[in-house]
């Protein structure tokens, strides 16, 4: 669980949008969501929204460890229901390049939002959640060096970003350095 | 507002025309005409006024002495000067006898408004003994002695750390042979809705409406609006089978309260699942009062509603208290524009064939040799005038896109530069001679396509976090044309709207603009992109030049309006806070970055 090839995120599950049930009629009660590693682990669960309807809100963190190789998280909201059980209202699948890569630091807090599929792949309503990566790869664990770039409104542009400091910016997927 | 013109009549008949030779701003616009109707509508409605007031305060240090016997009596006027040159005035301050070095203490108020240039002219009298008995209103400013006058932009001021700027006297033709002293301006947001408070509710012995078990309450808070009608600000989650609930807490902004003492309706429902919410009791508190239970610990009788057989409220023995009561700062963004926070200003430019040869005087990219802005050219100069005072080092990065280059090649984002690494121009003036000289230097061909600007916009944007968070990004892309990228183009925006940038387009010539229509999702209906992730907020502006042209409302007003709202928006859901002023450079040493 803990081992060094993982990274650690910061998932906060904000809120969903215009969820149904049986295509038309809005969700009355009793959303809630679990987060889903690539291999169908469940890595997170939120309380169950009583009241919230069709626009539920949890506003709940999690840490969750995620395999530095895996590729994507899987979103799913449900409805907890009485003697049949929990059932699916729809999912989303989170890839990591969403939030890992590109020129933003490591750590940069991610607002996502993403179209929620149902069973039979039909849209059904929108999810809201953020994302933060608070422990990256090993390599990647260099602390900034505030000093030499402080003053950022006198430094110009460099046409192509300076490689030294961004191109490792989250795409050092792991080649530990010890 | 109120005090802001009420002189305006008499300030126009002191001054008189003729007198003032300053002509800065050539391309300012009609800055302080706002319409005291609307602003009273808005605030009839309770929302919030469309313009930020401010109070400027005055200093000079080393005026002219202009009287014998003592030292001069001086007194400024603040005037706002308008696009046709001429002066309003907004104010002027007390006479100050025997000093040349005063402070004055009555204020002058105005409007801040982020989407124009507000040029203001700041004129110094020595005031003579003879009229030291009439109020300073009534003074007739010809018969003053005159000890120098200044100019400045409200926006300079405002963005200065302290918002404090120092200004040098001079003289009425503009010379400055002597020295005739400096002025010194600060600035003061006047506006008192930028708290908003934090609340939690508890209540104790509510009535039980369920039948089999216990009532599920919850509160629901409504203001109270000029018709008379509720308007809910927010309600409480519902806790099951409760009768003496704590809720969690609730966060009312000044925006949704109004002030302290406007009644607020506070109802507590028994929360159904058919949504008949059955109604337990009400009251009617302000602000201020639920202050003062929270300060007394005192509980308030809610009232249950007339009956069919009781015709009057039956005071019920649920009481409501206020366990918690925390005032917040909200913070305006003023506050993070006078801390060191930016907009950086970013241009893209059109440049596909079906702009009309430049060289033809009915092509959209021609350039006229007697100085009349093409369409491109005024939709630079109008956005670029306004938001260059919110980039310290005026450095903006400026593209075109569609045109073929040199080689022979069509480029979708190339630099106006004409060089191949360096992209940034210095200034609006940099902006439009690379415009100029790129129109001889590249032939127009196309498709339009968005996405690769977008895409080198949002990298610029996403390379400046990891150096600091105190920079916001503003790309214009002008263009006459109908996208042939429309699916990338949602794609860069949908990755782009987690970014500090927001994206303005202007639309110029006759084509049809739906498309543009769509990207700015003000329907609200939020951009999806082709994978299924979809927008987190609204980062698109566009407007048409046709349908604005020429009319009062300059197209730059409505494009730049909501920048301050969406700025505002990426800093408060990242919980970005203004530097306190004393930080100084130290601003990335609070958000360590991992490389």
């Amino acid at each position: 669980m803990k081992n060094s090839d993982s990274r650690v995120l910061e998932v906060r599950v904000i809120s969903a949008e215009d969820l149904s049930v049986n295509r038309r009629q809005p969700l009355k009660k009793n959303a809630f969501v679990v987060i889903k590693s690539e291999a169908q682990k469940i890595e997170a669960a939120t309380t169950v929204d009583k009241d919230g309807g069709s626009y539920p809100s949890w506003d709940e963190k999690f840490s969750v460890d995620m395999p530095m190789h895996s590729r994507y998280l899987t979103a799913e909201v449900r409805c907890r229901g009485g003697a049949g059980g929990d059932r699916l209202i729809g999912s989303a699948k989170i890839p990591v390049t969403d939030f890992l890569g590109g020129l933003v630091p490591e750590n940069y807090l991610h607002f996502l939002s993403y179209r929620l599929w149902d069973y039979n792949g039909e849209r059904n309503g929108i999810i809201n959640l953020s994302v933060r990566v608070v422990k990256g790869s090993p390599a990647a664990k260099v602390g900034f060096n505030a000093g030499g770039a402080s003053c950022s409104s006198t430094q110009p542009w460099a046409g192509v970003p300076v490689a030294d400091k961004v191109s490792s910016g989250g795409t050092v997927t792991g080649i530990p350095v010890w | 507002m109120g005090g802001c013109f009420s002189d305006v009549k008499g300030g126009q008949q002191a001054v008189g025309g003729g007198a003032h030779k300053q002509n800065g701003g050539a391309f300012t616009s009609a800055a302080t005409e706002h319409n005291d109707a609307v602003d009273g509508f808005f605030r009839a409605k309770g929302l919030q006024t469309l313009y930020t007031q401010i109070e400027l305060t005055l200093s000079a240090e080393k005026l002219r002495d202009r009287d014998i016997i003592s030292k001069s009596d001086p007194m400024a006027v603040v005037f706002a000067k308008r696009r046709d040159g001429t002066l309003e005035e907004l104010g002027r301050t007390e006479v100050i006898m025997n000093n040349l070095d005063p402070a004055w203490i009555k204020k002058i108020s105005l409007d801040y408004q982020f989407e124009t240039v507000q040029p203001l002219v700041f004129h110094v009298y020595d005031v003579d003994t003879q009229y030291h008995n009439i109020p300073a209103k009534m003074l007739k400013l010809e018969a003053q002695d005159f000890l120098g006058e200044t100019t400045c932009v409200l926006s300079e001021v405002v963005t200065r750390r302290n918002r404090t700027l120092t200004l040098d006297l001079h003289n009425r033709n503009g010379s400055g042979l002597k020295k005739l002293g400096s002025l010194t301006v600060q600035a003061e947001e006047t506006s008192a809705s930028r708290s908003a408070v934090e609340i939690t509710f508890r209540c104790s012995h509510l009535d039980n409406k369920d039948l089999f078990s216990k009532s599920d309450p919850f509160l629901r808070i409504s203001r109270i609006a000029e018709s008379g009608s509720y308007i809910p600000i927010c309600k409480t989650e519902a806790i099951n089978n409760n009768l003496n609930p704590v809720w969690k807490p609730l966060c009312l902004t000044a925006n949704q309260y109004g002030t302290k003492d406007n009644p607020l309706i506070i109802e507590c429902y028994d929360f159904n699942s058919s949504g008949n919410h059955v109604l337990i009791g009400k009251l009617q508190k302000t602000v201020a009062e639920l202050e003062n239970l929270h300060k007394t610990r005192t509980g308030a009788n809610l009232l249950s509603p007339p009956t069919r057989l009781r015709g009057v409220e039956k005071v019920t023995q649920g009481q409501l208290f206020v366990d918690g009561y925390v005032e917040k700062p909200l913070f305006t963004f003023l506050d993070y524009i006078s801390s060191g926070f930016e907009l950086n200003f970013m241009v893209a430019v059109d440049f596909t064939a079906s702009n009309g040869d430049p060289r033809r005087s009915d092509s959209l990219h021609y350039i006229n040799p007697s100085g009349q802005l093409n369409a491109y050219q005024q939709a630079i100069v109008e956005v670029g005038e306004v938001l260059q005072f919110y980039d310290s080092d005026r450095r903006f990065p400026a593209w075109g896109f569609g045109g073929k280059m040199y080689g022979g090649s069509v480029s979708h984002c190339f630099n106006l530069t004409g060089s191949s690494t360096e992209f940034e121009v210095t200034g609006v003036e940099g902006i439009m001679a690379a415009y100029a000289t790129t129109l001889y230097n590249v032939s127009l061909s196309g498709p339009t396509m968005f996405g690769p600007v977008i895409t080198k916009a949002a990298e610029i944007a996403g390379h400046s976090l990891s150096l600091s968070h105190n920079k916001y990004f503003v790309l214009l892309i002008i263009t006459d044309g109908v996208l042939t990228d429309l699916k990338e183009t949602i794609d860069s925006l949908v990755k782009a709207s987690d970014l500090p940038l927001s994206i303005l387009i202007v639309g110029v010539g006759d084509a049809d603009f739906k498309q543009m229509e769509i990207l700015d999702a003000d329907g609200g209906q939020r951009l999806e992109s082709s994978t299924g992730r979809i927008a987190t907020r609204d980062i698109v502006q566009f407007v048409p030049m046709r349908e604005v042209y020429g009319r009062q409302l300059s197209v730059v007003q409505s494009l730049l309006e909501e920048l301050p709202g969406q700025f505002l928006s990426y800093m408060r859901s990242r919980d970005i806070k203004p530097h306190p002023l004393n930080l100084g450079q130290a601003s990335t040493t609070t958000n360590p970055c991992v490389v």
